[in-house]
């Protein structure tokens, strides 16, 4: 029986088509896996689900009746429950008292909250569930995994049939990452139905009995996964867009600009996010990373450009040891970084682009007399990259928020290449941006590499770093899974390779 | 904002992307309303209170007993004290007014905690210790001022030394005060707003103790320091107020000039850059090179040295030695800044209103018969009227409503 339908699920915000005819259908009693990269539409499509969107289009129906949710409030009622990826409890109090909050059972005539019948409660759903949770417990005091849980039995406590979790493995360990999937298991013997949002196809494939993938906010696919592989996964994920091709011919390498030996990032709850990683970039050749994201690309390019120390092994830029030195220390050294988030870091968005052209050069000797700012150069600066690079509107007061996403890529990537670095990492150069410019920025990107730059190409886009890189490693788990040519690997070998096999394994 | 927004965040994001202009012309707007408001209750607080004459306004005796025309009268021209009686030749006002200089001694002040608080702000702080930085900056000026005089000669020559001595004590004391929280924050995570508050009670009693083990006078009652010598004290150039008036126009320069400093420093040097990239997006700071550990420890120095010239100006220019009990303008600088939008610039006008509203308050005592507690509530209002836009972009700034309009 259909216990969730969505269909035709059509959600906007301003400049952007965040869910567009999205079809999600959810049988009782299974686990589903809404599978995408970030920013497909997973979790948009999920609040609208839970009551926190409502869409402009589409219907969404539970149990086969349709239903219009304003608010949580509403979808609680319906029996839906959503555990978010941070999760909202109060550290203070007992396990018990979180699964109660705003619906604590009460005593005497409702003054009081019973405190006994609490975590009598909470003992009964931990049994009939198999939960190995202790109701007197602190949420300060017990493991993420199982602060899960408590959200978990917080969902249940309020009667939810219908379980969301959203990218529920980003926090665990592995050894966490099976015990939530027995869990699952659980639930589902039990009749609930669950829905799990993730961009790991080997979690959707393992965990899940059915699954959807969304790719720009469309649905591109809805399979038991009994039915399918890795590789058809990764690659209704990842997509085949529009063929642009521009490579002609292969760049011609010089010396090693860039080497990276055997780099180790850890992160807070000690899980390798790049594990001895090794690689070496040449002047005048694009050496590209492949990969699902998520995989340790952002933690290796923050290594390599600075702005995170590793926890292991070295960057050497230039014949210079630079792992130790300071982002301001790599950026005068030449390397330009167009990163991967252009709202957070790429721009300051309040600022127009007369102060955003000089960000990373604000003391360069360009750009000062002294210690003080020429806004003058600076000004000038900005309208040669707005013309240079064809940013609309073109108009150097403009504040960075008030420009399109392609235009601001466009901006960044303009500034970032006319620093004439030795070294461009370059992460998702063309993610969100139209095909105009799409088309631009990786004709400046080969230009730039002919003219002799190294460059470092991150991109889950496989035929962006099959068609302009010269070599090519795929990316997986913080590792490097394989060194390919990328002219003569073939889709499903690469796929395999995401999704962390060896073509030769099978 | 798509429409399914609720309305207050709409509304706040309207206020976050306003423009100075906009934002401008909203002050004012609130300023007028805040009178309008005022008015209202003037007028009823009379109806409610019991006196033997009406006032008559236009002619008409009214049944309230408060005249709310005279009361804002009083607030904004018997501030200055009643300059319009040249005009219609009812009495002698000079520009050296004690008014004028009792107000402008209060804008002088509050200059420099309103840009204390202000370029803590600007860097993505908070900085409440100011009244910390003022106490230990004007014991600096106090006890530097005292024990340099016996060194330098008196008249001309010693004031040429002994108050660019007093200031950069001052700046000292208070500048390592207000970095101790900035590096709190830049090397142990911990919440500036937290420290700082704490700070101004260790300072506060740290300078009383010192005071009252090793610098109180003996024949002195009071816990304060020596009077520092008549050489020290800003000179009453380049125009004469009263000598008793405590206020010099030199001083009011000099708070101009450090307006124009801060000005220039927040928005021309790569410092200023730094600084203002960190406080309005981090993660952009860090990606653009800022040194962020080392630039919050440098603005809240430097935050905290404008707290500290504010101190040594308290007892260079008014109080001539330092007392446990000096005001408390360092919680005023933080409403000047936010009324000023933390714009350096700002803060000169916004310390006028507030020294406006200060003077103000004590000629509607003098002038009317509107009871204290009621000139407060009415200045209260116009404060809130007019900080309250620029708090809610603040909040909503913080809140990350507005600017971007992206999913």
């Amino acid at each position: 029986m259909t216990s969730i339908s969505l269909s035709g699920i059509t959600k906007r915000f301003p400049g952007v088509v965040a869910n567009d005819d999205v079809t999600l259908t959810v049988e009782e009693g299974t686990v589903h896996a809404l599978l995408g990269e970030n920013g497909a539409g997973k979790t948009t499509l999920m609040n609208v689900l839970y009551g926190l969107y409502e869409p402009d289009e589409g219907t969404v129906s539970v149990d086969g009746t349709e239903r219009a949710f304003d608010s949580p409030r509403d979808a609680i009622d319906a029996g839906i429950g959503m555990i978010h990826q941070h999760f909202m409890l109060v550290d203070s109090m007992t396990v018990a008292e979180n699964v109660v909050l705003g619906n604590e059972p009460r005593k005497w005539r409702g003054l009081r909250v019973d405190r006994e019948a609490a975590r009598a409660a909470v003992d009964d759903l931990c049994d009939r569930y198999g939960f190995d949770v202790d109701p007197t417990a602190r949420v300060a005091d017990v493991s993420v995994g199982v602060q899960q849980r408590v959200e978990i039995l917080k969902a249940l406590y309020r009667g939810a049939d219908v379980l969301i979790l959203d990218e529920p493995t980003a926090v665990l360990t592995p050894q966490e990452v099976d015990d939530l999937f027995e869990v699952l298991g659980e639930l589902t013997a039990e009749g609930k139905t669950i829905i799990f949002i993730t961009h790991k196809l080997g979690e959707a494939l393992h965990a899940a009995d059915d699954v959807t993938v969304l790719r720009d906010g469309k649905t591109v696919g809805a399979l038991p996964t009994a039915d399918t592989t890795r590789e058809e996964l990764a690659e209704l994920m990842v997509g085949r867009e529009v063929l642009l091709d521009i490579d002609a011919d292969a760049g011609a390498p010089g010396d090693t600009v860039l080497d990276v030996d055997s780099l180790t990032v850890t992160d807070g709850d000690g899980i390798d996010r790049v594990a001895d990683v090794s690689m070496r970039v040449r002047a005048g050749e694009v050496y590209g990373i492949a990969g699902v994201d998520g995989n340790g690309q952002a933690e290796l390019v923050e290594a390599i450009t600075g702005l995170r120390v590793p926890d292991a092994g070295a960057v050497t830029f230039d014949g210079e040891d630079v792992t130790q030195r300071s982002r301001r220390h790599h950026i005068e050294a030449g390397m330009a970084y167009v990163p991967e988030d252009r709202h957070e870091r790429g721009l300051v968005m309040d600022s127009d682009l007369v102060a955003n052209g000089i960000l990373g050069s604000q003391r360069a000797p360009a750009f000062t007399t002294g210690s003080r700012i020429d806004w003058q150069s600076a000004r000038t600066h900005a309208t040669d990259v707005i013309d240079t690079y064809d940013v609309r509107p073109r108009d150097a007061d403009a504040t960075a928020a008030s420009l399109s996403g392609g235009n601001q890529q466009k901006f960044i990537v303009g500034r970032e290449f006319e620093r004439d670095p030795d070294l461009v990492v370059v992460m998702h150069p063309t993610r969100g941006v139209d095909i105009g410019s799409t088309e631009f920025i990786r004709e400046r990107l080969l230009e730039l590499r002919d003219e002799g730059t190294a460059v470092l190409l991150v991109s889950s886009k496989l035929d962006e770093v099959t068609s302009l890189s010269d070599r090519l490693a795929v990316l997986y788990e913080g590792r490097v899974m394989d060194e390919v040519d990328p002219d003569t690997v073939t889709e499903e070998a690469l796929g395999l390779l995401m999704a962390g096999q060896h073509p030769e394994e099978q | 904002m798509s429409q399914d927004t609720p309305r207050w965040r709409r509304a706040i994001a309207r206020l976050v992307d306003a423009s100075v202009k906009e934002r401008l012309v909203i002050s004012v707007a609130a300023l007028v309303l805040a009178v309008a408001v005022g008015f209202v209750i003037v007028t009823l607080a009379g109806l409610a209170a019991s006196c033997t004459t009406h006032p008559t306004i236009f002619g008409v005796r009214t049944p309230s007993c408060y005249d709310p025309f005279a009361v804002y009268s009083e607030l904004f021209l018997g501030a200055i004290g009643h300059p319009e009686q040249v005009l219609f030749g009812t009495g002698t006002w000079t520009p050296l007014d004690f008014r004028v200089a009792s107000l402008l001694r209060s804008t002088t002040l509050l200059v420099f905690t309103g840009l204390a608080v202000a370029v803590s702000f600007r860097a993505g702080m908070f900085n409440i210790g100011v009244q910390g930085q003022l106490l230990l900056g004007a014991l600096a000026a106090a006890l530097a001022t005292v024990y340099a005089a016996p060194l330098v000669p008196g008249g001309v020559v010693g004031t040429l030394v002994l108050v660019p001595v007093g200031i950069v004590a001052g700046a000292l004391a208070g500048g390592v005060w207000g970095a101790i929280p900035g590096a709190l924050k830049a090397y142990a995570d911990a919440n500036e707003v937290i420290t700082t508050i704490m700070l101004n009670f260790v300072a506060a009693n740290l300078a009383y103790v010192a005071v009252s083990t090793w610098f109180t006078p003996a024949d002195s009652s009071l816990v304060q320091t020596a009077t520092i010598p008549a050489a020290a004290r800003i000179p009453n150039v380049p125009f004469g107020f009263q000598p008793r008036d405590n206020f010099s126009l030199l001083g009011l320069l000099f708070a101009v000039a450090l307006v124009v400093g801060v000005a220039y420093l927040l928005a021309r040097t790569s410092f200023g850059y730094d600084l203002r990239t960190s406080g309005s997006q981090p993660e952009a700071a860090a990606y653009g090179g800022v040194k962020e550990k080392r630039t919050m420890v440098t603005s809240m120095g430097i935050s905290g040295a404008l707290g500290g010239i504010s101190g040594a100006m308290l007892v260079l220019m008014v109080q001539g030695r330092w007392l446990s009990n000096l005001p408390q303008l360092g919680f005023d600088g933080i409403t000047v800044s936010i009324l000023a939008g933390n714009n350096p610039l700002g803060v000169g006008f916004a310390a006028l209103l507030f020294g406006v509203l200060k003077s103000g308050s004590a000629a509607i005592g003098f002038g009317t018969n509107v009871p204290p507690a009621l000139v407060d509530v009415l200045r209260g209002l116009i404060i809130l009227f007019v900080a309250m836009p620029e708090f809610f972009r603040l909040l909503g700034g913080r809140l990350g409503v507005g600017g971007d309009v992206d999913a």
